[in-house]
């Protein structure tokens, strides 16, 4: 399915979720975000991870509701099988989304400027060295006599500085890489969507609806 | 074929009173590769940017062949001038190397069905069509600045600026690029414009040099060029005192079997190596060999293999924070050291958490005096030259007296006077506190009464030179 | 106006994924205090406590970058990080990353994007406190809590949203401001 269609569907369906009291819907969400997630081979770990955190989480809240709360038992499983669909819609969609795939997607197809798209995409693949910027900032400062907690504002300073030059840096680097923000750029990679794909979209928001508004409990 | 030409041009940084680069006046001509070489901080980088149209600035007197680069459309632009970094990890947008360079050539709005085909030539031409589908972060710095060259290949760009490529590039892959870049002016017709302190190796590729200074440009003709080039010779060390440890000594650091890698590259086969207490160990070997790389592992801060012991314990059991006071590293970004925002705040906090009881305030301002910092002890640690947060970092990791102190290029952007008082300081506090030294420098002038033992990484193994004491 | 050129845009999202770092961090003391409260049904308080750090990307980054939609955008790359690393909210995580960024910025744009000092973090944990805690009410059930706890969460909220959204954030960009990297 086209990625941008597809984050439009999750976030359009989690929304929906928020709002309504139907626990069959969200379990049905559940089951087909799982069937989706095994046929596109995610990992048994990765599973397990996304079923345990849920219920570890919505168990927590779903007991605190009972003993501070009004809350019936309908709407008790209703917010805890609302808890696991996000989750497992969250986890389909990270799983079997690639970032840069999505990115171009929005570039492409949903018509986000490429400056976002690029800029995004620029950042994201510093990830590694942000991290170890952290570790190097922290053990700097050890050095120095001083114990950064995430509580200490020199951590944040000493971060963004360091994030100050890198934007510079690879700012100055896209544009001698002939980035022009809001310049027509070509597409050697495109991204399709398709009638199926709207047809999938439309299609799966038509089904929750019915689930949703046929009076199921 | 290009000419860059600089007209009268005098750039000045917002918030400074001096200009950088005063009245310039110079001619790039086409086909040429020309190096331009001055001292860091000189305004090598700021000249490169400005011409590159990277710095904010009227810019009428920089032009390529009598149009200033401002008449050019911005999407046209890259096809003129495009720069190469000296930090060869930030300068890519996408994840891999296929992907960035499409990424460039879709900037130039080259049509789709072309694309591959440049993409596939650039690769060849550098020799890294193996790197294709490689991801960009698991590259070495090396293996980045190839690929970087790649890109300004793939854009066909007339004008080609480098700005300090090989700070931290292995000798092997300097000679490939070099050798690329002589290919391009001579072959291409490219206008190679690459800025460098270091001279050495030069010789049979760069047709013009260039020397910036006190913010004037000068051009050597051809002949005084050769000659330059010729007589550079690299400071050569010369150590007369250095002994090889005595085997019977206990060491401080014993790495057990240590190797080193990065990137999937060995920069160390397993080996043991021990670190001697008291003593000042200087290391040397060439770029990217593995000297910060060691540091970083002896500090906990870099994957290695094998065991390092502290005082015979694994340092891997040893508390982050109680090691940090034992060995310390003075890291190679001076900025990476600070925490506060003036130079005073800086000694504040070393002296309020040194170890030892030895410095005073009156001390401090002594050292300060001595290290020409005494007036700037308001100002910004920022805003200071790279040579004065130098001096500044150093004496802040004195201060905090650790039992080990790993300096990584102490003396970088120091002038003479300057390095000759750092070691004076460093001997100093060395003989009061009983601090052991272990340092990694470029700058091997004036050391020979400093330095104990002196050990050489070459062909990834570190060995101890010198006679048997 | 201020546009968004490319340099603020790579900016923004390295304090966003900086901020997931952060998370990270902190994921092992949220569950902690999760399962310290969890027994006595006090779970949210856990939630309470730290919401302040979930939050911080988006007044951090209204303050430092300055630009209208700095603080949504801040808070909801953060949220993207979050759900990619596998978050605990997983596809919500997007939604209230929308939800908490716009609560911060109302807080910039009831200054007009003009006045960057307490006045205005202070606005802003409010209106993050507000916007953030009606989509409580529905997201988490929160609507069928007693009063009198409801409106402890509430003021925990608070406390947490302006320590790390106000305080913290305006210790660090005095940091900022006196080393002179902030622009005016």
């Amino acid at each position: 399915m086209n990625p941008s269609l597809k984050l439009a569907l999750l976030v359009l369906v989690a929304l929906e979720i928020s709002f309504t009291h139907v626990w069959t819907v969200n379990v049905a969400l559940i089951v087909v975000s799982l069937i989706l997630m095994v046929w596109g081979h995610v990992a048994f770990k990765r599973l397990a991870m996304l079923t345990l955190i849920p219920a570890f989480f919505g168990g927590a809240l779903v007991w605190s509701l009972t003993l501070r709360g009004t809350a019936s038992s309908h709407f008790l499983l209703v917010i805890f099988t609302r808890m696991v669909a996000y989750v497992y819609m969250g986890g389909w969609f990270a799983q079997t989304t690639n970032p840069l795939t999505l990115t171009r997607s929005l570039e492409q197809n949903a018509k986000l400027p490429s400056k976002f798209a690029y800029g995004f995409l620029a950042a994201f693949n510093l990830m590694p060295k942000i991290q170890a910027e952290v570790a190097t900032i922290k053990a700097a400062a050890l050095m120095r006599g001083q114990v950064l907690h995430f509580w200490s504002p020199q951590l944040y300073f000493k971060v963004i500085l360091a994030a100050m030059n890198w934007s510079d840096q690879l700012a100055a680097a896209m544009t001698s890489h002939g980035f022009v923000e809001d310049a027509p750029r070509t597409h050697a990679t495109e991204i399709p969507l398709v009638t199926r794909d709207w047809i999938m979209l439309v299609g799966s928001l038509v089904l929750v609806q019915v689930g949703l508004f046929i009076g199921l409990p | 074929m290009v000419t860059v030409s600089i007209h009268n041009l005098t750039f000045t940084y917002p918030q400074q009173s001096r200009p950088v680069l005063n009245t310039v006046n110079a001619s790039f001509p086409a086909g040429q590769f020309s190096l331009i070489t001055g001292v860091s901080g000189g305004g090598k980088s700021t000249l490169l940017k400005l011409i590159a149209g990277l710095l904010p600035t009227d810019a009428t007197g920089i032009t390529f062949n009598d149009q200033s680069l401002t008449d050019i459309p911005a999407t046209q632009r890259s096809k003129t001038v495009a720069m190469l970094f000296q930090e060869p990890s930030t300068q890519f947008t996408m994840d891999t190397v296929a992907n960035e360079l499409q990424f460039a050539l879709e900037n130039q709005q080259v049509p789709a069905d072309e694309i591959p085909a440049r993409l596939t030539a650039a690769l060849d031409f550098i020799g890294i069509a193996a790197l294709r589908d490689r991801k960009l972060m698991h590259l070495s710095g090396g293996e980045q600045q190839k690929v970087a060259l790649a890109i300004i290949v793939a854009m066909d760009s007339a004008v080609i600026l480098l700005d300090e490529p090989f700070a931290s590039i292995d000798p092997a892959t300097r000679l490939v690029l070099l050798q690329r870049l002589a290919q391009l002016s001579r072959e291409r017709g490219k206008t190679v414009i690459l800025a460098d302190h270091d001279l050495s190796g030069y010789t049979d590729y760069v047709d013009r040099l260039t020397v910036l200074a006190d913010g004037h440009l000068t051009h050597l003709s051809p002949e005084a060029t050769q000659e330059r080039l010729a007589t550079f010779a690299p400071a050569q060390l010369r150590l007369q005192h250095v002994t090889v440890p005595d085997n019977d000594q206990p060491a401080l650091l014993q790495g057990t079997q240590l190797s080193l890698s990065a990137n999937g590259r060995t920069l160390v086969t397993p080996q043991d190596l021990g670190l001697f207490a008291h003593h000042t160990t200087l290391i040397t070997g060439p770029n990217g060999s593995g000297k910060s790389t060691l540091f970083r592992s002896l500090v906990k801060l870099g994957h290695y293999q094998g065991v390092i012991t502290y005082d015979g314990t694994d340092i891997h059991r040893l508390k982050r924070r109680p090691y940090a006071r034992q060995v310390a590293l003075m890291f190679q970004s001076a900025a990476t050291q600070f925490l506060n925002v003036t130079v005073d705040e800086e000694l504040t906090l070393s002296l309020k958490n040194s170890y030892a009881d030895h410095f005073t305030p009156a001390m401090v301002t002594q050292l300060l005096t001595e290290l020409n910092l005494d007036d700037r002890r308001e100002q910004i640690i920022y805003t200071l030259s790279s040579g004065q947060q130098k001096k500044l970092q150093l004496l802040c990791m004195l201060i905090m007296a650790p039992d080990v102190l790993l300096l990584d290029e102490p003396f970088k952007g120091l002038d003479y006077a300057s390095l000759q008082t750092a070691i004076q300081i460093l001997k100093r506090v060395q003989q009061d506190l009983d601090i052991t030294y272990i340092l990694v420098s470029h700058q091997l002038s004036g050391l020979d009464t400093f330095i104990d033992y002196h050990l050489q990484l070459a062909d990834q193994h570190l060995t101890y030179q010198g006679v048997r004491a | 106006m201020k546009r968004w050129h490319i340099r603020d845009i790579i900016l923004v999202t390295i304090l966003a994924i900086f901020m997931g770092v952060i998370f990270w961090v902190i994921t092992p003391l949220y569950s902690a205090l999760t399962a310290v409260f969890a027994p006595m049904g006090l779970q949210p308080l856990a939630n309470e406590i730290l919401l302040g750090v979930w939050t911080m990307a988006g007044p951090l980054a209204g303050f430092v970058i300055r630009i209208p939609g700095a603080a949504t955008l801040g808070e909801l790359l953060g949220a993207v990080v979050e759900m990619f690393l596998g978050g605990i909210w997983g596809a919500s995580t997007l939604i209230s990353g929308v939800v908490q960024g716009f609560g911060s910025e109302l807080g910039f744009m009831a200054t007009r994007y003009r006045r960057y000092n307490w006045v205005t973090l202070t606005l802003s944990a409010l209106t993050t406190t507000l916007v953030t805690f009606a989509w409580s009410l529905a997201r988490e059930g929160y609507s069928a809590y007693h009063l009198g706890f409801l409106l402890l969460l509430f003021a925990v909220r608070f406390a947490s949203v302006f320590v790390f959204g106000g305080i913290l954030t305006k210790l660090i960009t005095n940091l900022l401001d006196r080393a002179h990297v902030l622009k005016h």
